[in-house]
């Protein structure tokens, strides 16, 4: 008997487990590893500016998304980490869709005296708060652990 | 006519990142391990080829209709589309029916030493079948299509049912069959 034949043992299937490696590398680019660099130092951002638009890229960046101009070094300034709440959502479920013990919320916030916006979470446990408009600044990790990714900010608090 | 365009944009000229830079901490970058794990069900045919090769076994299965060996066996023929009906032992000698020769590793490395990697033909199946497998004890310049082959299997007790319980396939020696 082949196919056809009656299965009495339902574990004789077999299954065939396997890992991918699929390993993900971002390197920060120029403008980037600026920024970040600045950040392993400071507890503010960097922020620069198109000389033809004026638009103020926070985080910076080599050219302007807009009008594609080169944007010069000596436009570069520093700008505090603060921000407001642009829009927010509260998430109950973590990358792999199992339940969190906690909540996180999760917020763009709109750097003061730029034109950029930096997603981050928001360090609260008062889920009902309606976050919209609220001045929030960086929290940052203890300098001498800071290694030069998005995780140097922690989170963001309401000031 | 096509005329040469003389303003062409200039082109950002772009950054290479070398491996030292990243090792030495030259540059920040986001390093990210996701854990991406698959299960693939065999289902009953290739439960039963896995099985037997961890018996040191191959096992194909007989359609009826089309009178031929299948391998590795399938719950139906591709050609009749019928069920396939009897479960067979095939010979673990064959000749190769195609082949390639790899310099490069799985991960895509570069190689100084070849792998010799290709489909195997086996002994009482219908010709143009078979499934791939490294060949080894032969050289990039000895291996040719149409040569026969013999599989070297993994000690017993090192056997899992997985189709690497076949370690390579060799070449068959004079006298051999």
């Amino acid at each position: 008997m082949g196919s056809l034949e009656k299965q009495t043992d339902p574990t004789s299937p077999m299954h065939w487990r396997g890992d991918m490696q699929a390993d993900y590398f971002y390197p920060s680019g120029i403008a980037g590893d600026k920024f970040f660099r600045h950040l392993m130092q400071k507890d503010s951002f960097l922020a620069d500016t198109c000389p033809k638009c004026n638009k103020i890229y926070c985080p910076p960046r080599l050219y302007c998304e807009d009008c594609f101009e080169e944007i010069p070094d000596n436009s570069w300034k520093e700008v505090p980490s603060v921000g407001t709440v642009r829009l927010y959502t509260v998430a109950k479920l973590n990358a792999h869709g199992e339940k969190m013990k906690s909540p996180k919320i999760i917020a763009l916030i709109d750097i003061d005296g730029t034109n950029g916006a930096m997603l981050g979470t928001i360090d609260s446990n008062d889920f009902e708060k309606d976050f919209t408009g609220i001045k929030v600044k960086a929290i940052l990790r203890p300098k001498e652990k800071r290694e030069g990714t998005i995780k140097d900010i922690l989170h963001y608090k309401e000031i | 006519m096509a005329e040469k365009k003389k303003d062409w944009p200039p082109y950002a000229p772009g950054t290479y990142v070398r491996e030292s830079d990243i090792r030495e901490k030259k540059i920040t970058y986001t390093w990210w391990e996701p854990e991406v794990q698959y299960s693939w069900s065999l289902g009953p045919a290739m439960s039963k080829f896995l099985q037997g090769l961890k018996n040191g076994k191959i096992i194909g299965i007989h359609c009826k209709r089309c009178k031929r060996v299948i391998v590795p066996p399938r719950m139906f023929c591709e050609y009749c589309f019928g069920p396939t009906e009897e479960w067979v032992e095939v010979a673990d000698t064959g000749i190769i029916e195609t082949f390639s020769i790899s310099y490069l590793d799985p991960d895509a490395r570069r190689i100084e030493d070849p792998i010799l990697v290709g489909v195997v033909d086996f002994d009482g199946t219908p010709p143009h079948h078979g499934f791939m497998h490294y060949f080894g004890e032969m050289t990039k310049d000895e291996i040719k299509i149409g040569m026969r082959v013999k599989a070297v299997w993994k000690p017993e007790d090192e056997r899992v049912g997985s189709i690497t319980d076949i370690l390579y396939f060799r070449p068959l020696k004079g006298g051999e069959t």
